[in-house]
């Protein structure tokens, strides 16, 4: 799935969430938190970072690590 | 890209999975008390009914009789909001069942009302349904595009 950023909300038959932000950019993932606790009137139990979010802080960790050993 | 993933509960179910159909200490030899997760008065009695029974709702309880096993449970809330029952006409493993199975349905409940709140509600938030499925467990996958990100 790629393009514009999506939530994917899946409701299980016991009444409860699952969600999950894709190609939302930056922290601005978590704003969806409080979006989707107002929009179902509930309360998040449980979150967690994504592989994405993993991917990117190993790029960036990567970014950082060629600049330091880049001579120009 | 960063991505997160998030499980949410409704206001309607208690927080604690713990709650779910937990038997109490029995308030005397003939009933059977057995504490739950849901909250909302008014899901609980659709629910009830959606097991057969009939409810009768009083200020602070409500009664739900099914006919043919003559069996009752008088739901009345806790500190914590949250119905408790209270069943007589069966032993401690069927007023288990009961419960489950009335358990079972307020979650299509809960589940009904809150895709009810998604659809009507999103498109406020930004949020376009593009996208809706209905998975082999009786889940629904709902996609939202994000038409406009939040500042």
């Amino acid at each position: 799935m790629t393009g514009n950023p999506r939530i994917v909300v899946t409701v299980t038959g016991d009444g409860q969430l699952r969600a999950e932000t894709l190609d939302i950019l930056g922290e601005r993932c978590l704003d969806y938190i409080a979006v989707l606790e107002q929009l179902i009137g509930g309360q998040v139990r449980d979150s967690s970072y994504t592989a994405d979010h993993a991917r990117d802080a190993q790029a960036a960790q990567e970014r950082q690590l060629n600049r330091d050993v880049d001579p120009a | 890209m960063v991505s997160v993933s998030l499980l949410l509960v409704p206001l309607a179910i208690a927080g604690a999975a713990a709650a779910q159909a937990a038997i109490g200490r029995p308030t005397d030899s003939r009933a059977v008390q057995v504490h739950t997760r849901m909250r909302d008065v008014a899901l609980l009695a659709a629910a009830l009914r959606d097991t057969g029974a009939t409810v009768t709702t009083g200020p602070d309880t409500l009664t739900a009789a099914w006919a043919p096993a003559r069996s009752t449970a008088t739901f009345t809330r806790n500190a914590d909001s949250i119905w408790a029952a209270h069943v007589t006409g069966m032993d401690q493993q069927q007023a288990v069942e009961l419960v489950t199975n009335v358990d079972a349905a307020y979650g299509r409940r809960v589940q009904q009302t809150v895709l009810e709140r998604l659809r009507a509600q999103a498109p406020a938030a930004g949020l376009r349904l593009e996208s809706e499925s209905v998975d082999d467990d009786a889940s629904v996958r709902l996609v939202f595009e994000v038409e406009q990100e939040r500042a």
